[in-house]
């Protein structure tokens, strides 16, 4: 076994398997959660649900991240606040604009867009990188936080943590030959999208369904999400 | 009778002792010994120049021929050799250092050819190179490629048992090369996998770059022993960097900006040709430091993504205009939509298992609670 053949592999068959069960597991939790079914609504309509959506979506995601010191997670822990919210607009950043992400996104949908530039691109994988470091050993001291982490979360650190680590040292050509570490990135990918379906990251994806839910239930009753 | 050198050789064709220097010079060049330590390779304490170690060893060994074989193959490495930017250079490794036998190249054909090559092999046991150029291939005993009514596995063995050593050359005969592309109906193999008693060294390229073959054989016939190589048999001198490496367009790489198609802006700016598909970042070959035609130009140069020729498999390595990051194996939509189904199947089936469970726990549920309460067992006024 060499690296080269290594990088085939991870590049073809192991990355094949993965997508395959990232979208069926997704699928398959999707329905699951669908099917459990939500408690009848019984309040009566008063104001609207969508605006109550719209709001719900602008404020927790739009404006509220950006000044957060009116929240009050912010006012308890400003550290893991920052931290959390650097961590996922990094990923975002890295993810959609990375070229060689845009690459994967392109051979998948059959169009890419520009990518931002390298040094840009640079800054926010390593400060994504330190913020999933500062929301570890976060994890690791704080007293409650601790008895609350149980063994999935730190597989769901690890798994997210390797390919950003991966990534990061390839794109800056340190250490490793290319087609090494380009083997490790895509096998730590990998084991990411696996996991995916069955642990708590699955977040990225129902997250929206609490945030819509959430916002249409406030709409009806006209109240502020 | 005591056989000539090659340096007697040449000055009774008429070379000079100062042009023999110069040779002497291009051709310590040619073997990348700037790289390999001569000193430890002639088993000396002093070092002595690159020119002076080519130099003695000129004038101290008789010619070493060379047997050139030709399997699956398109002809192409020895196109470029017989082409090559130093056509001197080569015409005298072919010629005046020597080869003896090379199927394409040759004046004699036929029987004649295959009785000299026969001869030579038996005149030089243990002493000649064999180069290979096309793959062996294993399907069927080899039927798929014979020459003389000779499987080329029969000839591979026959002609590998008297080298001294083996160098293939292209990807095809270090890895299978296009031959061996999906589904690789013949079983086309790289050298290598078949001959495992003699030295073997591999210099893939389609085509291998001339100078590198030359540079090899070289190298073997006047230090007398093959170039240290990689993890897959590559020498060093040519093969320790990648193209990607001493890419002209590397700055380009470093600042993020990439030709979007062959003919927009950036492409005639001269950026990187990451996003068209260049695999210069994990192929090892030596384009990007000696190109080709006299060091005119090389592909990346002339605005072509690499296509990763000196790796393996590189014919199935995704499409050659595909993003190197974009997976080799794609989701399609139909796949997609089958993989959902599957998810969706699995999740209803498991979700309506459970209902019928919970459903018929609660009948019982409910059965108990009514028997005891002790109340009417025979009343069913809810389901
Ligand atoms: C199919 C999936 C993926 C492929 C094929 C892929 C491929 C790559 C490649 C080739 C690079 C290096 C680009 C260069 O040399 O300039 C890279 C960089 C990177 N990747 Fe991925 N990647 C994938 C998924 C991911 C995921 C899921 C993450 C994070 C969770 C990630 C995080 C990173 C990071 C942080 C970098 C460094 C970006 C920079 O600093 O410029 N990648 N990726
Ligand atoms: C639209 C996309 C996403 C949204 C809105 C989102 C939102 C959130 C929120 C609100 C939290 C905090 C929840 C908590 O502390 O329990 C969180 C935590 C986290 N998210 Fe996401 N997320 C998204 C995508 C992703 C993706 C794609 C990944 C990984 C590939 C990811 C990885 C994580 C991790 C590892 C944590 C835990 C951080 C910690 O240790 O505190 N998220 N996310
Ligand atoms: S053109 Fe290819 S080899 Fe040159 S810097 Fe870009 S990716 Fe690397």
């Amino acid at each position: 076994m060499n690296w080269t053949n290594i990088l085939n592999f991870s590049r073809g068959p192991l990355l094949h398997v993965a997508m395959i069960i990232f979208v069926a597991g997704l699928s398959y939790r999707l329905v699951r959660v669908l099917l459990l079914g939500w408690a009848r609504d019984r309040a009566k309509n008063k104001g609207s649900k969508l605006w109550g959506v719209i709001v719900n979506y602008l404020k927790g995601l739009f404006v509220l991240p950006f000044i957060p010191w009116v929240r009050r997670t912010f006012r308890h822990n400003e550290l893991t606040f920052i931290a959390g919210g650097l961590f996922h607009l990094s990923l975002f950043l890295v993810l959609v604009f990375g070229t060689a992400h845009i690459l994967v996104w392109k051979s998948l949908w059959g169009f890419g867009w520009k990518g931002l530039p390298t040094p840009i691109l640079a800054f926010f994988s390593a400060a994504g990188i330190i913020s999933m470091i500062v929301l570890l050993i976060n994890r690791l001291t704080h007293p409650v936080l601790k008895m609350l982490t149980r063994f999935p979360v730190w597989i769901n650190w690890l798994v997210v943590f390797l390919p950003m680590i991966t990534g990061f040292i390839m794109a800056r050509h340190l250490w490793f030959r290319y087609e090494v570490i380009f083997s490790l990135h895509l096998i730590s990918v990998s084991l990411l999208l696996i996991w995916v379906p069955f642990g708590r990251i699955s977040h990225f994806l129902f997250y929206f369904f609490s945030k819509t839910i959430h916002g249409a239930q406030a709409g009806k009753r006209a109240v502020t999400p | 009778m005591k056989e000539k050198t090659i340096y007697e050789h040449l000055r009774e064709k008429g070379l000079s002792r100062r042009d023999f220097m110069k040779l002497c010079g291009t051709i310590a060049g040619m073997m990348g010994l700037e790289f390999v330590p001569p000193v430890k390779a002639l088993g000396k304490t002093l070092g002595p120049s690159p020119e002076e170690v080519v130099a003695q060893a000129l004038k101290t060994k008789p010619k070493v021929p060379i047997i050139w074989l030709e399997f699956q193959d398109c002809a192409g490495c020895s196109e470029a050799i017989s082409r090559s930017s130093s056509p001197l250079l080569s015409n005298l490794v072919l010629n005046d250092i020597a080869i003896e036998y090379h199927e394409t190249l040759m004046a004699a054909a036929g029987f004649q050819a295959e009785k000299a090559k026969e001869e030579c092999m038996k005149k030089y046991f243990g002493k000649y190179v064999l180069v290979v150029e096309g793959s062996p291939t294993l399907a069927d005993d080899g039927i798929y490629c014979t020459v003389a009514g000779k499987s080329n596995l029969d000839l591979l063995k026959e002609a590998a048992a008297g080298a001294a050593a083996v160098i293939a050359t292209g990807n095809c005969a270090c890895f299978g090369g296009i031959p061996a592309a999906h589904p690789n109906p013949t079983r086309a193999v790289g050298v290598a996998d078949l001959i495992k008693d003699k030295p073997v060294v591999n210099i893939p390229g389609c085509p291998a770059i001339p100078e590198v073959t030359t540079g090899t054989i070289l190298h073997f016939l006047i230090l007398g022993q093959l170039p240290e190589t990689d993890q897959l048999k590559r020498p060093l001198p040519f093969y320790g960097h990648t193209v990607h490496d001493h890419c002209l367009r590397r700055p380009f790489y470093e600042a993020g900006k990439f030709a979007g198609s062959f003919d927009d802006e950036g492409a005639r700016k001269g950026y990187c040709l990451y996003r068209l598909g260049c695999k210069g970042p994990t192929t090892y070959n030596a384009c990007a430091g000696l190109k080709w035609e006299r060091g005119l130009s090389y592909p990346v140069q002339s605005g072509h993504p690499c296509l990763g020729c000196s790796e393996p498999h590189f014919w199935d390595g995704g499409g050659f205009y595909q993003g190197q990051s974009a997976p080799i194996v794609r989701l399609d939509k139909s796949s997609t939509a089958t993989l959902v189904g599957v998810g969706v199947a699995a999740g209803a089936a498991l979700a309506g298992l459970n209902a019928v469970k919970k459903s018929r726990a609660k009948k019982d549920l409910k059965k108990d609670q009514s028997q005891a309460a002790g109340s009417d067992p025979g009343s069913k006024k809810e389901g």
